[in-house]
């Protein structure tokens, strides 16, 4: 009893490296910083109000208002302009301006802290507003961006730890931000495995044609897939099982580095071959700084990454 | 010097909170698609999906009115820890394709077809989930606003038209073996709205 009493707590807060928490603010700076940057073209149009946009600002942003008045929108960051009297195509690319310094801020670690607020709570604002074009990717950077905000930083590799000298957190509160991530990532795959397991196409291979034929995300083309034969059936059931089974085999040593590797090569194929890359990179950014360094290498031959103030942290463990 | 390795309680147990509501979300969403998909279990089940899926929304807030504050705050933490929604992507079915397409009709008789246009592929990526969202809603007067201020746009770039049809409609992809033995996709159309522009004034930014 006493050694269950004790297994909570040591799991929760076991030490952990701090190299997870420098994959994950390079890697989510990285991600607003292309957000900001494929979305230029569009930005005025998809955020606008009135008249201007695809889709009125003003009248989503109203929806949202049913939904809670307290979600973050770009409408406030209007208004607040306004008091400045700048115009709102101004405020709107200061808005993109910001995301992008923002995101660079986080890339280098300078500021770490502020910036990663300032980063989630503008990203926070572009997703809920344009919320009718947004999908799955906006709620994993979000999803990132939130444990990136309240996670203990800043991490060895940052700016600010070698530079400004500021010092590091507890590893035993290192432990537990990443235990939260984990447990968090071990959810999702749970139940979009589950979901999947209860759809007949995944099992016959017809989802997977369904989803690599359908526009916009047909960038191969039907007559080579065609050609996969059976593989498309065997994919589909290797989708399902590896996404449910992925909270159960993820955590032994033994089956670890498969289920990690093979998730990372199917985003990375949902990347290239569905040219959601976005979608791709957030979820190998979340899995990398959940499962990666300090973990799924610490026990085999290959070394992974040296901090570079090594020396602040506490060893690591699972 | 590390700081203090007091254990963070106040973390804990807001981590717990988290995890209750990521739980619930997703058993919610999981509970949703079930009964409303096409999936391998029995279509008796349906009901009970449905009655679970209300049951998880109780303790989430999202049973009181609309106006309720502890609703509204429940909702916006959801949202800024961005796990208001579940996670059954492209599950248990790919969900079908959807096309929108505009005629547009000229005072001197002549019509023209055109497409929504998009300058990225990341913006046309999010547009293709505007067209999902806006076909499978189940509020027509939500849909009609949406087609309505697309077709604005479009309008915007030929201000001479005085009427707009748009016709939004699914596209049938053809199974592997359909598409074997040669079939193509087709067009089935699902809504068409009539707009009137004789009389508005394009907008200028």
């Amino acid at each position: 009893m006493p050694n269950l009493r004790n297994a909570l707590p040591r799991f929760l807060f076991t030490p952990q490296s701090t190299a997870w928490l420098s994959v994950l603010r390079v890697g989510l700076g990285l991600q607003v910083f292309f957000y900001a940057v494929s979305l230029r073209s569009d930005w005025i149009e998809l955020l606008a109000e009135g008249n201007r946009g695809l889709i009125r600002r003003d009248l989503m942003e109203a929806l949202l208002s049913v939904e809670s008045p307290l979600i973050p929108r770009v409408g406030w960051v209007v208004e607040a302009g306004g008091w400045l009297h700048l115009s709102e195509t101004n405020v709107l690319w200061l808005l993109w301006g910001g995301l992008l310094l923002a995101s660079l801020f986080l890339v280098l670690g300078l500021f770490c802290r502020t910036v990663s607020i300032i980063a989630w709570i503008l990203f926070l604002c572009t997703a809920k507003s344009a919320e009718p074009f947004g999908y799955g990717v906006d709620n994993f950077t979000i999803i990132g961006l939130f444990y990136l905000v309240i996670a203990p930083l800043p991490d060895p590799w940052s700016i600010d730890a070698w530079w400004r000298g500021i010092s590091l957190k507890s590893s035993s509160l290192q432990g537990l931000h990443r235990r939260v991530l984990q447990l968090h990532i071990c959810i999702i795959y749970f139940f979009s495995g589950l979901a999947k397991c209860a759809g007949r196409g995944w099992w016959t291979g017809t989802s997977l044609w369904r989803a690599l034929t359908r526009p916009p995300f047909d960038i191969v083309s039907p007559e080579i897939l065609i050609r996969l034969g059976l593989l498309l059936p065997l994919l589909g059931i290797v989708v399902c099982v590896m996404e449910a089974t992925y909270p159960v085999f993820i955590w032994p040593r033994k089956t670890r580095l498969i289920w990690f590797v093979g998730v990372l090569a199917l985003h990375a194929g949902i990347g290239l071959m569905m040219g959601m890359y976005l979608f791709a990179w957030v979820m190998i950014v979340l899995n990398m700084a959940a499962f990666g360094p300090g973990f799924a290498f610490e026990a085999t031959r290959f070394s992974f990454i040296e901090s570079p103030i090594k020396s602040r942290a506490e060893p690591s463990s699972i | 010097m590390l700081k203090s390795d007091k254990l963070p309680s106040v973390r804990l147990a807001f981590f717990i909170v988290q995890f209750t509501c990521i739980l619930l979300v997703s058993l919610n969403d999981t509970f949703s698609t079930f009964a409303d998909s096409s999936t391998l279990f029995p279509t008796v089940l349906d009901k009970f999906w449905d009655r679970a899926a209300e049951i998880t929304l109780v303790p989430l807030g999202q049973s009181l009115p609309e106006t309720n504050a502890i609703r509204q705050i429940a909702s916006a933490y959801l949202n800024v820890a961005g796990i208001e929604a579940g996670y059954s992507y492209f599950a248990p079915n790919i969900p079908d394709n959807y096309k929108i397409v505009f005629e547009l009709y000229y005072p001197d008789g002549r019509t023209e077809i055109e497409l929504p246009r998009v300058n990225g592929r990341s913006a046309g990526l999010r547009f293709a989930t505007l067209l999902d969202k806006m076909t499978e809603t189940e509020y027509d007067p939500l849909r009609t606003m949406m087609v309505k201020m697309l077709a604005f746009s479009v309008w915007q770039d030929h201000p001479s038209a005085n009427k707009i049809r748009a016709v939004l409609g699914s596209v049938d992809l053809p199974s592997p073996a359909e598409f074997r033995l040669g079939r193509k996709e087709s067009y089935r159309v699902l809504f068409a709205y009539d707009f009137d522009f004789s009389a508005a004034q394009p907008s200028h930014p």
